[in-house]
């Protein structure tokens, strides 16, 4: 397992920008501003950019963990567990890692389609939609990483007009509503920041596919812009939805993107909104791909007999399973709160506490050495 | 064989989910165009809806391009049912095809429902996924009923178009924008109240008859036609319009619009009485003028009288608003905007002492190519 992968395995660098991006733009995207808004009002595109900051901060730790470990073996997170704290104690911490994954696979399948249901097809059944979908992903998985590169690439570029239609807000805007500028606490932005981790999660997968890039001290530039251009999306997104909709308005819409969507005018295309929600889809795609390739890399690490075909299929069929146990909008709530929460809990606390280790063990070995 | 089996398992799944939906088909279903509501009392309602009815082709050569010739279709249904019930489902008893909301363009209120309260109307369309927010509402004098069922127009086209396109003009020219979008801003923003259009029948054609103005959701005052204009330009940036003048009894002026801005400064914005500054610019042409009384010359002179006649009406017009408790101008959230800490609770008691105060300045571009 500790081999090298093979350069043919291997995705170019660029792939470091368009994974993690492809990765943090999702479903949130629609939904965000009504709850970052809720703490701190006109003034949450400051809490958009903190945010962005820490996010960056993060990632620094994230790349730094990937680099340290280079000179043992294997960069990715399987390995930095089972090297730090024995095979046994690493495998249970994959096992906290990986079903944070899971969950992001779960919360995002189960999230779209209850936007389906409500926005386009209520009739829609949630089985039959994520099994057809899920042996597409199962198509793309079997392709290796390169092909799910692929996709997140191809979704990167479907929904750039998606950002564009962005642009009719313009007209609409009361500019006046981001007046008067920092009118609010530190708390309340602190608090705005933390709902945003949901939305910049994401990232931190860069620990499992890091390995699989080529030339990495260029990809660690890729990675950092492509968080950048997270913040940029985000933070433009909020600022639009202030100046749009009245603070009154914005808390009583649950997926304000989408709202204004449904305002977008063109002669022959009616309902924008429809046509948004069926091709976000593809931001869908890459990420339940990358996820269950991941779930099924950890897997194969911890066993390495069971082949990643195999364990793909019972990985999707729990997806389907814990997608359709799901029944009401409540729930999905609830499990996003879930996954939020977790992924704080991992990237603000658990990665550092690692990248301690790390470098405790480090000088323990230099210790012995000597 | 297994790529086959892969290949094929998920069509037949996209078959059986195929199967699974209900469609509609634009052919197969009535789309309701426009809901009217009067109201009756006692929380009863009675509410109309019209849908397009596309009339055969006359030409029959240039038919074939696809238009559904149905001129057999429904054109509209009315009935009695309560306050804030689903006109689309009240009338699916009684549609000849499925009823659906899809391209609904206009929502209209007699003045009896708008003076009761809308609060029950406008969630029901705030909380559609499918009515679109780029849809008029506007409140109708006498019956919604008549205005959309009349088969007595001028025009052929359905009625609905027409008074959207109505509604669309002239929201380009005197009127302020009162779509979906502006009104839902309004109403559920904080220190602020929505406004809508009224429309009347007249004979053979509709007309637009001024503003109705909410205090949240129910209508409390009407502004007149000729106020309409000082309304807009204290309101929002807008480039066409017409503004009539009588500087002496039976001699009128008319400018033009060329563009107008509007610039708001506030004050001691959390005081018992903020002050509120505007300060409106309107670059404006000549269109008509009583024979012989501006020129050139003659045209400074004029503008003075015009900046002290516009303010003094913006004035008087917001003091109107004050006495009533409304706020359509959105004053209060200018205030907001030019206040750190905004003291939002004590607004609704503060703003009636609110002071305003008004600075136009009229430049007058061109006089026409007489003298």
């Amino acid at each position: 397992m500790n081999d090298k992968i093979k350069p043919a395995h291997q995705v170019g660098p660029v792939s470091a920008f368009f994974i993690p991006q492809t990765m943090q733009i999702g479903i949130g995207y629609l939904s965000f501003q009504h709850v970052i808004t809720k703490y701190s009002q006109q003034d949450a595109w400051l809490a958009a950019l903190i945010s962005g900051a820490i996010i960056l901060g993060i990632l620094w730790v994230v790349l730094r963990l990937l680099e340290n470990e280079r000179q043992f073996g294997m960069p990715d997170l399987f390995s930095i567990h089972s090297r730090i704290f024995g095979r046994r104690i690493g495998t249970f911490l994959n096992l906290f890692t990986v079903t944070h994954i899971l969950l992001f696979t779960i919360m995002f399948l189960r999230s779209y389609v209850e936007i389906v249901h409500v926005w386009v097809f209520p009739q829609m059944s949630t089985f039959l939609f994520s099994l057809i979908f899920c042996s597409i992903v199962w198509y793309i998985v079997s392709g290796g990483i390169r092909t799910i590169t692929g996709v997140c690439l191809l979704s990167f570029i479907y929904l750039m007009p998606l950002s564009i239609l962005t642009l009719f807000i313009v007209p609409h805007a009361q500019f006046a509503n981001l007046q008067p500028f920092f009118d609010h606490s530190p708390v309340t932005l602190l608090k705005s920041c933390y709902k945003l981790t949901h939305e910049y999660l994401g990232f931190e997968l860069l620990l499992y596919v890091y390995p699989f890039i080529s030339h990495p001290r260029e990809a660690r530039k890729w990675a950092f812009r492509s968080v950048l251009t997270t913040i940029y999306f985000y933070t433009t997104a909020l600022i639009l939805a202030i100046v749009y909709f009245s603070q009154g308005e914005m808390q009583n819409t649950i997926w304000p993107t989408v709202t204004y969507w449904k305002s977008v005018r063109f002669p022959l295309v009616e309902h924008i909104d429809i046509i948004a929600i069926v091709l976000l889809l593809w931001s869908l795609v890459p990420n339940i791909c990358l996820c269950s390739w991941i779930i099924a890399r950890a897997v194969k690490f911890t066993v390495p007999k069971i082949k990643m075909k195999y364990s793909l299929i019972v990985i999707l069929a729990l997806i389907i399973s814990g997608t359709t146990m799901i029944h009401s909008g409540l729930q999905v709530k609830k499990i996003n709160d879930v996954y939020a929460t977790y992924g704080a809990l991992i990237i603000y606390i658990y990665l550092p506490i690692l990248l301690f280790c790390q470098w405790i063990k480090k000088k323990c070995g230099r210790g012995a050495a000597s | 064989m297994k790529q086959k089996a892969v290949l094929i398992a998920p069509l037949i799944a996209l078959l059986l989910l195929s199967g699974c939906l209900p469609t509609s088909i634009l052919d197969d279903v009535l789309l309701v165009e426009a809901e009217g509501i009067d109201y009756l009392g006692n929380e009863k309602v009675m509410g109309t809806i019209t849908m397009p009815n596309y009339v055969e082709n006359p030409n029959p050569g240039s038919a074939g391009a696809g238009l559904p010739t149905t001129a057999s279709m429904l054109r509209h249904l009315s009935g009695v049912t309560y306050d804030g019930k689903s006109l689309v489902d009240r009338f699916q008893q009684s549609g000849q095809m499925p009823i659906h909301v899809g391209k609904i363009r206009l929502m209209l209120f007699n003045t009896a429902m708008a003076k009761k309260g809308l609060y029950k109307q406008i969630d029901l369309r705030n909380r559609d996924p499918d009515s679109p927010r780029d849809m008029n509402f506007a409140v109708v004098e006498g019956s919604c009923r008549k205005l959309l069922t009349s088969a007595d127009y001028q025009t052929q086209i359905p009625v609905a178009r027409y008074i959207q396109d109505m509604i669309e003009q002239n929201t380009e020219q005197n009127y302020p924008e009162s779509t979906m979008e502006s009104f839902m801003y309004a109403y559920y923003g904080d220190y602020m109240d929505p406004f809508l259009p009224i429309i009347r029948k007249q004979g053979d054609h509709i007309a637009m008859h001024g503003l109705a103005l909410f205090k949240n959701d129910k209508y409390v005052m009407r502004l007149s036609e000729n106020r309409v204009f000082t309304f807009k330009m204290l309101f929002q940036k807008f480039n066409q319009g017409v503004y009539d003048y009588e500087f002496a009894p039976n001699k009128h002026i008319a400018l033009k619009n060329v563009h107008t801005d509007v610039n708001y400064k506030v004050k001691n914005g959390n005081s018992a009485a903020p002050d509120i500054y505007a300060s409106v610019n309107v670059s404006a042409q000549v269109r008509q003028s009583y024979p012989k009384t501006l020129s050139k010359t003659t045209g400074p002179g004029m503008e003075k009288k015009l900046n002290k006649h516009m303010a003094k009406e913006a004035v008087q017009l917001v003091r109107r608003f004050q006495r009533k408790q409304i706020d359509p101008l959105q004053l209060g959230q200018h205030v907001r905007s030019y206040t750190r800490n905004f003291d939002g609770k004590s607004w609704p008691e503060r703003y009636p002492n609110a002071r305003f105060h008004c600075k136009v300045d009229v430049t007058i571009r061109q006089t026409g190519i007489s003298e």
